[in-house]
């Protein structure tokens, strides 16, 4: 019965912390933004706008929900909580520090690569269900997308699994903390399979420059389109935990997770998750979207070649 | 305890869905009813303790194969027509076979003395050295027939595209209709 308790006990901490941490990354953004374009973000709710995240919360709540009428009403509603639900579960398995991670299971990188492939199918349902064509075109590019960059994804998460001999993310992290960091171990295999793994992260949570989804200016916002209020939190709040989760998987992979240069602990992998999660908000304002059939390109002409390329080297390593 | 009562309510859940996979009208919803089957097989999958086989099937059949399916749903029809009547007149006929296919199999199974191993069921590793070791040959010729299956799925697709470019165009975009026409 304890193990029942200590797993709901570490699973709904987990789930909090992330959901409150998933709250003020976007008053991050906000100001981040903000001062890259010579603005000043949101100061009013509280000291520099701390407390924006809440009234945004009351805000939402408070919005009419909007159903339209040609809608698939049941598909319209499932979808949003799908979204958050694939978002959040992919956080079972990443391990915060050697005894705080939601589900210790031995094929942590499979299951994270699962999850990722399924959260595809909620945005698709999104935009089918809402009967607008807008949505329609932007679940159809979601769909496209998701397929393509699956496969460097997958490819390149399996270099890691293959310099740390297991699936299992905690032990890939103590293989690290014996070795080296397999970013750096060797640099020419860690590398670019990291920039390969962030980049597939990147198009799968369709942010920028991958966001061809829900380009504003020719889709209005893809397959968010139709929803309002609640709704369209829980898609918001499911692509946000998508980019974190997939940053803590990324230092937990290639950046040694909870290893540091001194007092290795949790703070490390808060750190290098954060700095991921930073990272990944500087490119989405620094660049311009790639178009669609760019897109493909770089993908099926570039990543893969390549990723298979680290695939065999990471095996060739191992062996020789 | 606990597990055995999982296993019974994915097992329903796979039948219950595999039931509106042919009896929703709509064809996206009987695609994403065959997902969620595919998606309880695996639970299943992973109660039998075989977890690789539950993530592969998860990968694979929900995130690759139902998501081609809605793909192909989506760029060939119009909204409204996905809507489809999902009997035809072969209704009587289809039960009958499957009904008689459904006979066979459970009398198969029931009278067959299954073996009830307790070995411990083998980890990944020990898979993956299965089958690129012992079971090279059979892996590579795999691997080979799909790659032949794919030159031919291009090869085909190919010819069509050519032959019939501007038709291609126009139902790539099902509800992109306008005004205009």
């Amino acid at each position: 019965m304890s193990v029942v308790v200590t797993a709901l006990v570490t699973s709904l901490s987990i789930l909090t912390a992330i959901l409150t941490v998933t709250a003020w990354a976007i008053w991050f953004e906000r100001k981040f933004v903000a001062r890259m374009q010579s603005r000043l973000g949101p100061t009013m709710v509280g000291p520099s706008g701390l407390l924006q995240p809440l009234a945004d919360l009351v805000k939402l709540l408070q919005k009419e929900d909007i159903v339209p009428e040609a809608a698939d009403r049941r598909l319209f509603d499932l979808a949003p909580k799908l979204a958050a639900l694939c978002a959040l579960g992919a956080a079972a398995v990443v391990p915060f520090s050697a005894s705080i991670v939601g589900a210790k299971i031995d094929l942590g990188v499979l299951y994270l690569l699962a999850i990722g492939a399924v959260t595809v199918l909620p945005v698709f349902m999104a935009g089918w269900a809402s009967n607008n064509k807008f949505a329609l075109l932007g679940g159809m590019r979601a769909l496209a997308q998701s397929l393509s960059y699956e496969v460097p994804l997958v490819l390149s998460a399996m270099v890691p699994v293959i310099l740390g001999g297991s699936m299992d993310v905690s032990k890939i992290v103590e293989s690290q903390i014996a070795t080296q960091w397999f970013i750096i171990g060797p640099v020419w295999l860690g590398l670019p399979a990291f920039c390969l793994f962030m980049l597939a992260m990147l198009a799968e949570s369709n942010r920028i420059p991958f966001d061809i989804p829900e380009a504003e200016s020719e889709l209005v916002s893809g397959v968010t389109t139709e929803y309002t209020g609640m709704k369209f939190a829980l898609f918001y709040l499911g692509e946000y935990v998508h980019t974190f989760v997939a940053s803590a998987a990324a230092s937990a992979l290639f950046l040694g997770g909870w290893d540091g240069p001194f007092a290795p602990g949790m703070h490390w992998m808060v750190l290098k998750t954060f700095a991921l999660f930073g990272f990944v908000y500087w490119v989405r304002w620094s660049l311009l979207r790639f178009r669609s059939d760019q897109l493909m390109r770089i993908c099926w002409y570039w990543l893969v070649p390549v990723s298979v390329a680290l695939l065999l080297g990471a095996g060739a390593w191992v062996v020789l | 305890m606990i597990g055995d009562a999982l296993a019974w309510i994915l097992g329903a859940a796979v039948v219950i869905s595999g039931v509106f996979v042919v009896a929703s009208r709509d064809l996206v919803h009987a695609v994403l009813w065959l997902a969620l089957a595919l998606l309880c097989t695996a639970g299943l999958y992973a109660y039998l303790d075989a977890p690789f086989l539950a993530g592969v099937q998860v990968l694979t059949y929900v995130g690759g194969v139902a998501t081609l399916m809605v793909f192909g749903v989506m760029v060939t029809r119009r909204h409204a027509a996905a809507a489809a009547e999902a009997g035809n007149d072969s209704n009587v006929v289809g039960a009958v076979v499957a009904l008689g296919v459904f006979a066979v199999l459970a009398i198969a199974i029931l009278k067959t003395d299954l073996p009830t191993s307790t070995a411990p069921t083998p980890d990944t590793a020990e898979l993956g050295r299965t089958l690129l070791d012992d079971y090279l040959l059979a892996f590579e010729a795999v691997s080979l027939l799909l790659l032949a299956a794919v030159v031919g799925a291009v090869v085909i697709a190919r010819r069509r595209d050519v032959e019939a470019r501007t038709q291609d165009d126009a139902t790539l975009l099902p509800t992109m209709r306008t005004g205009a026409d």
